[in-house]
């Protein structure tokens, strides 16, 4: 099957879109699952579009750009990914494997947008020196180009190419690769559960760490029930803790209290 | 001073934030540029009289600063405030006021936003929809339009409350950061088993006695590949030189060795 133009022009301006809107207003929040589910629709194909945007979705737990660095970007390679799975016909383990390498490419274009980005940070400098304070507004609202250029021109240029690269993957690329890319994308959720955990303090919650890991290993309770388990525990320690600051806060009251008659009682002492 | 900022100015710096707080993005400055433009309608106003002021406190606004974009909000009303009480000679307290700030919003705010919330809601919506079901994304995409909404009201928040926001806020802050942190580290306590998956398919045949290694693994503790996987990475993420990037090939060399070999 082969894409309509159609098809590339809007999965080009998904990604270019995608990106602007993860910065701002932030909707669709950087996730390849909701990218997957997109694409799926506009392939044609929902269900193929679910299982790679879910997969990519879970090796990119934690993977999150904090103070500017760059991370492997699955939201465009779920793009590239669903539509190459659908294209194909050889299902979503394929695109799986294909988006695999195109995130972590996509490092090296994240990295020249926000180097890009430094050459209007300049004019706005300019900008305010002469007080024109449109340019000021133009040049900032032009670093939307560098950056959503940076996801959708590949987009483009992938999908334009897209039967001949995937012909070359079907010749060149031996069975026992893409199979072991299948087997890597069930493992590499563990990357992403290992990166959560190394950002949240772990040691003083090892408790529910157990408590959800046992709640499916052993007992076979689905996702939602498990998050409904976690709200209730968190309820609980959240009424613990206001609790203890409130008495910690009287503590400090009756303090204040007892400060202001010992001061009372000194100048009493002086009179 | 006496021009009044009114709430549809505050309205406007807040939408300029919400979709620009990072355009410009950059190295050097950061989101110096995007805090500027959310700026510009109160900068104008409130220095429209002296342009020699104007143009010092553009070169104020458009210096270094870094935090969540959800948590910026906040910073922005209460600097609007302090600048409308003070005017120009607060420039000093302003720019203690964003550094000061960024930092600590920024450890909330990622952690909120950036962590728990993908986690709890992706990890649920991944895990219908890799049963074929869209539910859980269009859960996650109402649930995301809330977050927007409440980021629009983030600025008159800041606004009114002023710069005693922060010491009202702190304490429920971290109760409510420490209570959000238990339910995400439950939730990726679950995902462990159910999202990583590992089957072995090696077996071993002495005689007529066939054994097979995943069955004995899961007598012994049913998932402990996925557990045992998740705890050598994140006891190797510790270690210098190694980062996520690190961890992502070094898995996809090992599970194609492991496939070549046949044990998985």
């Amino acid at each position: 099957m082969n894409m309509e133009i159609w098809q590339i022009i809007v999965l080009s301006l998904l990604g270019f879109y995608a990106i602007v809107e993860n910065l701002g207003i932030n909707v669709f929040a950087n996730q390849a699952l909701i990218m997957g589910t997109i694409t799926g629709l506009v392939m044609g194909d929902l269900e193929t579009g679910l299982a790679v945007g879910a997969t990519l979705q879970l090796m990119g737990l934690g993977i999150q750009a904090y103070g500017g660095a760059s991370v492997p970007d699955y939201m465009t390679a779920s793009i590239v990914g669903t539509a190459f799975a659908v294209m194909s016909g050889r299902g979503a383990e394929f695109g799986i494997g294909l988006a695999v390498p195109v995130a972590l490419l996509m490092i090296q274009l994240d990295i020249l947008a926000r180097f890009c980005n430094v050459f209007f940070q300049k004019r706005i400098d300019n900008a305010i020196t002469l007080m024109n304070l449109s340019k000021i507004k133009m040049f900032h609202l032009l670093g939307t180009v560098s950056w959503g250029l940076s996801r959708g021109l590949p987009i483009f240029l992938v999908f334009s190419f897209g039967e001949s690269i995937i012909e070359f993957i079907s010749d060149v690329i031996p069975e026992w690769l893409t199979g072991g890319l299948s087997v890597a994308g069930g493992m590499l959720p563990a990357v992403g559960i290992a990166i959560l955990l190394r950002y949240l303090p772990v040691k003083n919650f090892i408790t529910y760490l157990m408590i959800g890991f046992i709640a499916v290993a052993y007992l076979q309770m689905p996702m939602f029930g498990v998050a409904l388990l976690g709200f209730a525990l968190a309820i609980l320690q959240f009424k613990k803790l206001i609790s203890e600051q409130s008495g910690h806060a009287g503590l400090v009251t009756a303090n204040a209290n007892l400060n202001v008659r010992g001061g009372l009682s000194e100048n009493e002492y002086e009179n | 001073m006496n021009t009044k900022i009114n709430q549809k100015d505050l309205d406007k710096v807040s939408v300029k934030w919400l979709y620009g707080s990072q355009l410009s993005w950059n190295y050097e400055r950061m989101m110096g540029g995007g805090y500027l433009y959310a700026m510009l309608p109160v900068l104008e106003k409130l220095y429209d009289d002296d342009k020699e002021k104007q143009q010092e406190i553009m070169r104020v606004h458009s210096q270094f600063f870094n935090t969540t974009p959800h948590m910026g909000g906040f910073i922005l009303g209460m600097d609007i405030a302090t600048e409308e009480a003070e005017g120009y000679k607060a420039k000093d307290t302003v720019t203690g006021l964003k550094t000061g700030l960024m930092g600590s919003f920024a450890g909330v705010g990622d952690t909120i936003f950036g962590v728990l919330f993908p986690t709890v809601f992706g990890s649920v919506a991944s895990y219908l929809a890799l049963n074929g079901n869209a539910t859980g994304v269009v859960i996650w995409l109402l649930v995301n339009i809330a977050i927007l909404i409440f980021r629009f009201f983030s600025v008159r928040i800041g606004y009114k409350q002023g710069v005693k926001l922060v010491s009202s806020m702190s304490g429920h802050l971290n109760a409510l950061t420490n209570a959000a942190t238990l339910l995400g580290v439950t939730v990726i306590g679950a995902m462990i088993p159910s999202v990583i998956n590992a089957p072995i398919a090696l077996t071993f045949t002495t005689g007529d006695v066939e054994l097979n290694i995943q069955d004995t693994i899961d007598q012994i503790m049913p998932m402990m590949v996925p557990a045992i996987l998740v705890g050598v990475i994140y006891w190797l993420l510790g270690k210098k030189h190694f980062n996520s990037t690190r961890a992502i090939l070094s898995i996809i060399i090992l599970a194609v060795a492991l496939k070549a070999l046949g044990v998985m």
